[in-house]
């Protein structure tokens, strides 16, 4: 039995219908929100792994309500400032409502992560886990600059890894070198203002 | 260096700031106490000499004044009277050196280089005004949340924040900024400067950096919000 149930096979479809909606906001704009998006269906052992971490039971239910990543989209942008506009965009959708948001770059978790999320609930034409027609579902935006994004995943491999020597050496490198790509990050985007005020002038 | 000589007589004043050009510092000059004080508080200096015995406000008062407002500039005294209580008095008041009137021009000068030396060799420890800790060795800022600093950035803004309130010079600030042969203008220094203004904003610290594009610039504390999460 699939951890999501019968909802497992609208997963996917959902996440391509979502994923050409925001590519067509994307190209709608004057400038474009993000560089690229990625997305995915959480596979079931990462989501059987999480309820019993979170010690929900495992059932379809606690995998698409309890957990709101079972479909999550991450937006790569150019700017930070590029990120809040895509945020401003996002809350202004008429077929999604945003359920939470926590802004991780202006408060930036203590190990150097810095990215903005969003929980979004979204109703699309299939049934849902309560049994709704049109059902409604949760997914998670990621938004982050390209710099944040490449740290993330150094980050990541750092996490998975077992036994490495100087754990917390590396995890200090890590911090400093999110320091260092945050200062990169608001320097381009004082470099862009600068060019725009020049045109200005 | 930037230096701040208090003396009242015209002749000695004149002299000493020949002097001191020639060893390739800047100088003010004040005539009197309580322009002293003026100076120092709308001036960033690397040190300052005063004369005790001055009309208007004597250099003892001007002295216990710049103290208490929080002024730390290295203070050399010029005492009259070769009187031991004299000069205790004046190191009491927060000065750092004193000489003996008459003192010699060239003994003075060479105090000034060795402090020139001095100020080039030892860099200082973090900073802390507000919210904002600056770690000028680490070149890093912490408030809400961190981000590092590059060089030019780190030495303008030492300057800035070791004199909150006080509009800096743009040609103060090239100076310590950059090597004098780099040939820097005010338009690398307004990058600078902008630098710093986003990198203070997006760590939500409660300072800023005030200034048209072409200076001065002064670094103020803003009403910062308490209600972060």
């Amino acid at each position: 039995m699939n951890i999501y149930g019968d909802q497992a096979q609208y997963l996917p479809l959902i996440l391509t219908d979502l994923e050409d909606r925001l590519t067509d906001l994307n190209q709608a704009q004057p400038t474009k929100l993000y560089e690229h998006l990625i997305g995915r269906v959480k596979a079931e052992p990462s989501m059987i792994e999480k309820c019993h971490r979170k010690g929900y039971p495992v059932t379809a239910h606690s995998a698409l309500r309890e957990c709101k990543d079972a479909i999550a989209i991450r937006l790569v942008c150019r700017f930070i400032e590029d990120v809040y506009t895509t945020v401003a965009v996002l809350k202004q959708l008429d077929w999604a409502q945003v359920v939470t948001e926590k802004d991780y770059i202006k408060n930036a978790k203590p190990n150097g992560y810095r990215s903005y999320h969003l929980i979004l609930a979204v109703t699309t034409p299939y049934p849902d886990v309560d049994g709704h027609t049109p059902g409604q579902y949760f997914v998670e935006i990621q938004l982050r600059t390209i710099a944040m994004d490449s740290w993330a995943s150094l980050e990541h491999e750092l996490k998975y890894k077992q036994n490495i020597d100087h754990p917390e050496r590396i995890a200090k490198e890590l911090q400093r070198c999110a320091e260092e790509l945050a200062a990169c990050d608001l320097q381009m985007q004082t470099i862009r203002h600068l060019i725009h005020q020049d045109e200005e002038a | 260096m930037k230096i701040l000589v208090a003396e009242d007589q015209a002749d000695l004043a004149r002299l000493l700031q020949i002097a001191i050009e020639r060893q390739g510092f800047t100088v003010d000059i004040a005539n009197n106490g309580q322009v002293a004080v003026d100076l120092a508080t709308q001036h960033a200096y690397d040190v300052m000499i005063l004369d005790i015995m001055m009309p208007v406000k004597d250099g003892l008062t001007a002295l216990k004044e710049l103290r208490q407002a929080g002024n730390d500039t290295y203070v050399i005294m010029l005492t009259a009277m070769a009187e031991i209580d004299d000069r205790v008095t004046g190191l009491d008041a927060g000065a750092d050196d004193y000489m003996t009137k008459p003192y010699s021009i060239q003994e003075l000068m060479a105090r000034l280089r060795s402090l020139d030396r001095r100020d080039k060799q030892f860099e200082t420890g973090p900073i802390n005004i507000a919210n904002l800790t600056f770690d000028p060795q680490e070149q890093r800022l912490v408030a809400h949340t961190s981000v590092r600093l590059g060089a030019t950035e780190t030495r303008v803004l030492k300057l800035l924040l070791a004199n909150p309130n006080k509009a800096i010079p743009a040609s103060q600030l090239l100076q310590v900024g950059w090597e004098s042969t780099d040939g820097a203008d005010e338009t690398d220094l307004w990058i600078t400067v902008s630098y710093l203004k986003q990198k203070l904003a997006a760590i939500d610290a409660h300072v800023t950096i005030t200034g048209e594009q072409s200076g001065p610039f002064t670094l103020i504390t803003t009403v910062g919000n308490h209600h972060d999460d």
